[in-house]
């Protein structure tokens, strides 16, 4: 009995040897590398290509039977939709530093780093540079990483952008977050690349997404930077011509043609900016909303401007805002509705399409302003950036890939086709 | 670190090593002389769960590691039947308050006395297997708790009244896990803690 005990004894002291609490904390982290482009070489590795996977895809365009998908940082997809059940991936074209992109005609528009490059897209398989306006894009972002030119090295000062694991013991009981701290949500990633639907752009020239940051109008291509915008004269299509630069402000995210006016995305607000005078637009009225990122788009007297909370929006809120532009001198806010996490949105009234981020694509009915509902919640996949096309299909695209959707029956979109992203182990 | 996980280890071997001698135990079971009706029983314990935690100072190189005491409070109650003279099987339903985590454990567990003096004091053997819940926990902003796997082996001193009920005093080794994702940082895309706490608890009770 005694021994019985004392094994016992043992054994429970033996098991409180070392009572020590594990914890171990993970945490996935975008590092930034600095990287120089020269110019030279920047210009240089301009090609076609054959097609390749879809790895990073940042904004969407569509021209006729044609779409583009731009690989954030290198280039653009051209992909055959003739058929939206079965698009063909047909050739890629290599651009450094490109991130946004504009058609008319045959001339492709696209941003490579510093300089604008008109292309001749009139064979997809054998695109051809055909004009180049050098260095009028000081900087901008990808995925969170900024890049500058510096005119003096004649370079470009890049970051390249690696997700990182890294793990610490921690002490198991910090609730609130001290070093790494920052509530600041992750939300970069497409910062890049929102999209908003123009929807009333002449036949001759593409569609963008609700996200982009080229427009084209009457023999202007506008382009919005962070604080500014700049007007490229396109009269001869193959040779764009810097024109002006107006000051916006700061934050400028987006911009949307509609009819004669500009709508200007911005983290503090849409600008309205009258285009009668194409070469001069002028300033009509800002619509001042609570600072979040927030694309737009705009069907008759109505624009419909999304909020979200992210890294470069924080304090943002989550919501779809319905504005009334019949005055555009005197945008009014006629209701907010609460959404989750929404990017880019298309309007095909009377329905509205709006990008939820992670948790999905959601169909909404806007017949009646103050009682928006909601027709269908698709979930399981990520949407960034739709354009509804005229023959009612709806382009999407999300971190997953590209979809394409029937949308004759607004309340139960059908799956026509996606193009995955490949996955790429890090 | 090395260190750390081999006296993880321990504990592990350790806890195994008791539930076979446990198991071992029961089979020498021995005929009791009045006859024994099976009854319900109860445990409750209070108790303090102690232990320590060692982690990497951040941003510290070379690496700096520091130690930190740790004492949570713990609540249990054992419900079950006296199936044998010396064996008791049921529930056990508990609340414990760590620092971040207020998990309530639900698990299956087994009472066995293993030895018993003339004076009415046993010596038994206790083991609560289950799963840590997260219902009463409340997350600040970002934050989301899981529970985990739960394991509570250990010894117990039973001081038995002539009522039948009994004061308990016992000495146990608890293992619980949990998952804490995390608000990200700038620049984070994905952030978690596992956890693992490894404690001894110290109980003090009532059986009735």
């Amino acid at each position: 009995m005694k021994k019985t005990l004392l094994l016992s004894l043992f054994s429970v002291v033996f098991l409180q040897w070392s009572c020590t609490d594990q914890c171990t904390e993970t945490r996935r982290y975008k590092r930034f590398t600095p990287v120089t482009v020269s110019l030279a070489e920047m210009r240089q590795s301009v090609r076609t290509e054959t097609a390749r996977d879809l790895i990073s895809p940042g904004k969407i365009y569509t021209k006729g039977n044609y779409l583009l998908i731009n690989e954030l940082k290198e280039g653009l997809h051209v992909v055959d939709n003739s058929n939206p059940s079965a698009p063909k991936m047909v050739s890629f074209i290599k651009i450094p530093g490109n991130g946004d992109m504009a058609i008319r005609g045959n001339i492709l528009y696209a941003d490579s780093y510093a300089d604008l490059v008109a292309f001749d897209i009139s064979n997809p398989l054998d695109v051809r540079e055909v004009g180049r306006e050098k260095e009028v894009f000081l900087n901008g972002q990808f995925d969170g990483a900024w890049w500058s030119l510096n005119k003096s090295t004649g370079a470009i000062n890049d970051q390249r952008v690696d997700i990182v694991t890294e793990s610490v013991k921690v002490n198991c009981e910090d609730g609130n977050n001290g070093i790494w701290g920052g509530r600041a949500v992750f939300d970069m990633a497409f910062q890049n690349s929102a999209s908003s639907g123009s929807s009333a752009n002449p036949a001759a020239q593409g569609q963008a997404g609700s996200m982009a940051r080229f427009a084209l109008y009457d023999k202007y291509l506008y382009t919005v930077g962070q604080n500014d915008m700049q007007l490229f004269d396109i009269s001869v299509p193959q040779k764009p011509a810097f024109s002006s630069k107006i000051n916006l402000g700061w934050g400028i995210e987006t911009i949307f043609p509609y009819r004669d006016k500009l709508f200007i995305g911005s983290t503090t607000g849409m600008f309205i900016y009258d285009n009668k005078n194409p070469e001069k637009p002028e300033q009509l009225s800002v619509f001042q909303h609570a600072m979040s990122c927030d694309p737009v788009a705009v069907t008759d007297n109505r624009a419909y401007v999304t909020l979200r909370s992210g890294t470069q929006c924080n304090r943002g809120l989550n919501q779809l805002d319905v504005v009334d532009i019949t005055d555009l001198r005197a945008p009014r806010l006629l209701k907010s509705y609460p959404m989750q996490n929404p990017h880019g949105l298309g309007v095909d009234y009377p329905n509205v399409y709006v990008c939820e981020g992670i948790h999905g694509l959601k169909t909404l009915n806007v017949a009646n302003d103050f009682d928006v509902k909601q027709l269908q919640h698709l979930t399981g996949m990520d949407a960034y950036d739709v354009i509804p096309l005229s023959n009612k299909t709806l382009l999407m695209i999300g971190k997953d890939g590209l979809y394409q959707f029937d949308i004759s029956n607004p309340s139960n979109l059908r799956q026509l086709s996606k193009i995955p992203v490949k996955r790429v182990a890090i | 670190m090395l260190k750390a996980s081999n006296c993880y280890r321990n504990n592990r071997v350790g806890g195994l090593l008791l539930i076979l001698w446990v198991s071992a135990s029961l089979c020498r079971l021995q005929a009791q002389n009045s006859p024994f009706k099976p009854h319900y029983v109860n445990m409750t314990e209070v108790g303090g769960l102690f232990g320590r935690v060692v982690y990497d100072v951040r941003w510290s190189a070379p690496l700096v590691q520091e130690v930190q005491n740790r004492l949570s409070l713990t609540i249990q109650t054992f419900n079950g039947v006296q199936l044998k003279p010396r064996l008791a099987v049921g529930a056990t339903v508990g609340v414990d308050w760590y620092k971040t985590a207020l998990l309530t454990p639900i698990a299956a567990g087994v009472r066995y006395d293993l030895v018993s003096t003339p004076k009415n004091v046993h010596l038994f053997g206790t083991l609560d297997a289950g799963y840590g819940f997260n219902w009463l926990q409340v997350d600040g902003t970002g934050y989301d708790t899981k529970g985990g796997m739960m394991l509570n082996p250990g010894l117990g001193l039973k001081f038995a009244f002539k009522s039948g009920s009994a004061m308990l005093l016992s000495l146990t080794y608890k293992r619980q896990e949990a998952k804490v994702t995390k608000p990200l940082g700038w620049q984070e895309v994905e952030k978690w803690e596992d956890r693992t706490y490894n404690r001894m608890a110290l109980r003090l009770g009532f059986m009735f």
